[in-house]
């Protein structure tokens, strides 16, 4: 796949606006500004919706259709299995990896 | 550099040396995926130090390769990058003392190792100095390590064929980080409503669906704990 200049501004974007600027908005602006408790609660919620909202459609759609028995899901299991039985911080890709390959 | 500051630096760079050697298989794997989503190593290491930010960049690799729009790519990946300003409140007031320059340095350089690692004795610690030192080196450290470990999976990647299909390693990535969240019932709320509404949304324009399935998501989670609360109340 190639990419055009737009990718380095998807990069800038994603760098300054949706990055740094999260991680030093009150480091940065210090103790004259703070947030609701009710938000600072509802945002703990934030990364795991996220995170779920994009790696369950990647691992359930097969060309824009649920497709249950794919191996992509296989590899998927696999690897959360892994995260349960070793701390091992590979295992969970060797697995996923391993299963996406035997699977397909 | 005042004594106090290096004192401080030694202090906070041996605390997180493990943590920070945690990091190197997550750098490791978030070359490959990068390179596996089709990126020329200048583009994966562009992309590495702009951003420097694991989540974000995972996060984000699915979408780009799927050609989504630029909003959503952005906005997702503030989404995922939302807890750091929770975890920036709770350092304003420990390097309330640095410069304004230094202060956007500290923003830029943030982990979740550091931050969970560093907080504790920062809230105790007087002396501001010493503060900045044990904030700023192991933090320092880990975005060197981090870039040089990112380098290292770019170009062991440029060797693997593309049929072993590497960007899955970015989904397994997210999956890692996802388990230990879901363990808590309202965060394993927010996740399933989040996964099985970005599901059942996806025929929405601008794939509007994965916006709404995270707003969903985090309202799920939030109303669970009050739930939760109210039912421990009574």
């Amino acid at each position: 796949m190639n990419y055009d200049w737009t990718l380095w501004l998807t990069f800038a974007l994603i760098g300054v606006v949706a990055t740094t600027l999260p991680r030093a908005s009150f480091i940065v602006l210090g103790e004259r500004a703070s947030l609701p408790e009710g938000v600072l609660k509802a945002l703990r919620y934030a990364p795991a919706a996220a995170l779920a909202a994009i790696v369950v459609p990647d691992v359930v759609l097969v060309n824009g259709a649920v497709d249950i028995i794919n191996p992509k899901l296989g590899a998927a299991l696999g690897a959360v299995l892994a995260t349960q039985l070793s701390r091992n911080p590979w295992l969970p890709f060797i697995v996923g990896m391993a299963a996406l390959w035997l699977l397909r | 550099m005042s004594p106090s500051f290096r004192a401080g630096a030694r202090e906070g760079f041996r605390v997180c040396l493990p943590v920070s050697v945690g990091l190197i298989p997550w750098a490791l794997v978030t070359g490959l995926a990068m390179v596996g989503a089709g990126f020329t190593a200048v583009q994966a290491m562009g992309m590495s130090l702009i951003v420097f930010g694991a989540t974000a960049q995972l996060g984000t690799l699915p979408l780009i390769v799927a050609g989504a729009p630029l909003w959503l790519i952005v906005v997702t990946a503030l989404v995922v990058n939302l807890r750091f300003v929770i975890f920036s409140a709770a350092l304003a007031r420990p390097l309330a003392g640095a410069g304004v320059g230094l202060r956007w340095l500290c923003g830029y350089v943030l982990t979740d190792g550091v931050f969970a690692t560093t907080l504790e004795r920062l809230r105790r610690e007087p002396d501001p100095d010493w503060r900045l030192g044990y904030y700023l080196a192991p933090s320092l450290w880990c975005a060197l390590l981090w870039q040089v470990s990112t380098l290292v999976g770019v170009l062991a990647a440029g060797s693997v064929p593309r049929s072993w299909s590497l960007e899955f390693m970015a989904s397994i990535a997210l999956l890692v980080l996802l388990v230990p969240m879901a363990k808590l019932r309202p965060m394993l709320l927010a996740a399933v409503t989040g996964g099985t509404l970005a599901v059942l949304l996806r025929g929405m324009p601008l794939r509007l669906g994965v916006m709404v399935a995270i707003v969903a998501g985090i309202a799920a989670g939030f109303a669970a704990e009050h739930w939760q609360a109210r039912r421990a109340g009574t």
